[in-house]
């Protein structure tokens, strides 16, 4: 084995989503400090950290809804931020699930799961619908194909919304707090869709503290403060045994209760 | 007496129908034009190019800050010295259009910012392209806040079209100060005119009340 066909780890190993020392100010504050992260294919990664730590900025970071200011994001082989990269044709690889639904409130449930197959994918109304109806039915949703988003709970909402990005048959799936704005009785209904969506092998990315998802299907807990990713692990290393002393005042407080 | 000016009123309808139609014409053409060029304007002033949004911004300033009759003029009057010659009803139409589009363009720059931020975001994240956020997600949300306005500024501006009497065109308000010469009696004439007004305006003010229930009714709000 000569030297130049060594392929240094590291370097070429290139992940579904691979941060490398990211940067990133509103203003003067660093909101993202030297992230470096990589995230393999069929992975799920739950990101967690008290509030304003950094978590949905390094996440939006990722479908470029915010801009990094240094080092590298390549998601998909595709560096985001690059001008030679066709961010709106990355974005369709990338599911995005808000804390706050954002479903459209004009669309029915299922004019909501339909709008980008249709318009982006340029799949043909009748097959869209067709494959819209057996997503909102797999999120338990069969009855509400034709209701608008005023008419829908929380929870269902939330559902929708994953039905909507499962619709594109995105290669990565983020989740932006998803159960932050839901009552305590819509959360188990969301989480089971999502750990449906992980046991058929999505590579995710959800900001959550919910631990029993984490313990279910995260391979991964990486724990933010401050901007920096200061611990990662498995998630029964990092709830059971917490290394830093900023984690372990962390879970203190969200394990309380 | 009245009965006596009432039958030579009568006598001049072909030409209160005339400037009912002049009064029709100019200002469905200046509305569908103002509204088109509106909305483009609109979607330009909160579009991303500052420097373009700016310089919309100070037109859309100066046109709303200056007298229609003032902008008529130096439409029609001053133009020509710049060897741009303009009929009367030509004018008429561009300085209509270019207020209603004003007008509207504040109106529709308001509904797109109503918009939750959210929505943008949800529909940049599933890869919708610029032209197709606006089209689908954005602009029909906008238009339950654009709607209502934008009807009440039609009215206002068919009732702004009297203006363009004053450059010459025969439309209802100048019909009125024509039969008035011969028909002394300015309380009845005007008032028949201010009659002609409504039957135009009056449609609108009805639609803009139907189209508000239906864009709630899209929403999935309850119905009262």
């Amino acid at each position: 084995m000569t030297k130049a066909g060594m392929i240094q780890p590291g370097l070429t190993k290139t992940g579904m989503i691979d941060f490398r020392g990211v940067n990133k100010w509103f203003g003067a504050l660093n909101v993202l400090r030297d992230i470096t992260l990589s995230v393999e294919p069929r992975e799920v990664v739950v990101v967690c950290g008290p509030s304003g730590s950094g978590k949905s900025t390094l996440i939006r970071c990722i479908n470029g809804l915010e801009t990094i200011k240094d080092g590298d994001l390549v998601v998909d082989g595709q560096r985001v931020g690059d001008p030679a990269t066709n961010m709106t044709q990355l974005r369709t690889e990338i599911g995005f699930v808000f804390q706050s639904f954002n479903l459209y409130p004009h669309k029915t449930a299922l004019e909501n799961v339909t709008l980008a197959p249709i318009h982006v994918r340029k799949i043909p109304r009748a097959e869209a619908e067709h494959a819209g109806r057996e997503l909102l039915a797999k999120v338990g949703l069969a009855d509400k194909v034709n209701a608008y988003p005023a008419q829908l709970s929380g929870g269902q909402q939330q559902r929708v919304a994953i039905a909507r990005c499962l619709g594109m048959r995105p290669k990565i799936m983020l989740f932006d707090e998803p159960t932050s704005a839901l009552d305590p009785e819509m959360i188990s209904e969301v989480l089971d869709v999502m750990v449906a969506v992980a046991e058929e092998g999505m590579t995710m990315m959800v900001v959550t503290h919910e631990m029993g998802f984490a313990r279910k299907v995260a391979q991964r807990v990486v724990f933010m403060d401050a901007g920096a990713i200061v611990e990662s692990g498995t998630p029964d290393e990092f709830f059971s045994h917490p290394k830093t002393d900023r984690s372990r005042a962390f879970l203190s407080k969200i394990l309380r209760h | 007496m009245i009965w006596q000016q009432f039958l030579s009123l009568a006598g001049s309808y072909p030409l209160a129908l005339r400037g009912l139609g002049m009064t029709v014409v100019l200002s469905l053409i200046s509305l569908v034009l103002g509204t088109l060029l509106g909305f483009g304007l609109g979607i330009l002033r909160t579009g991303g190019n500052r420097l373009i949004s700016s310089i919309i911004g100070a037109w859309v300033d100066l046109i709303r800050g200056t007298p229609f009759l003032v902008q008529i003029f130096l439409i029609f009057f001053i133009l020509p010295e710049f060897g741009i010659e303009l009929d009367a009803f030509t004018a008429g139409i561009i300085a209509l259009t270019n207020l209603a589009a004003c007008f509207i363009c504040e109106i529709v720059a308001a509904g797109i910012r109503s918009v939750p931020t959210g929505q943008v975001e949800a529909a940049l994240a599933s890869g919708l392209s610029r032209w197709q956020r606006m089209r689908q997600v954005v602009l029909p949300q906008a238009m339950r806040i654009v709607l209502p306005p934008l009807v009440g500024q039609y009215v206002l501006l068919i009732k702004d079209s009297s203006v363009v009497s004053a450059i010459g065109l025969t439309d209802l308000t100048r019909v009125g100060w024509l039969v008035v010469q011969r028909v002394p009696n300015g309380l009845l004439v005007f008032f028949l005119v201010g009659v002609g007004y409504f039957i135009v305006c009056y449609p609108l003010i009805m639609l803009a009340r139907r189209l508000e229930r239906r864009m709630g009714a899209a929403h999935g709000e309850v119905q009262l």
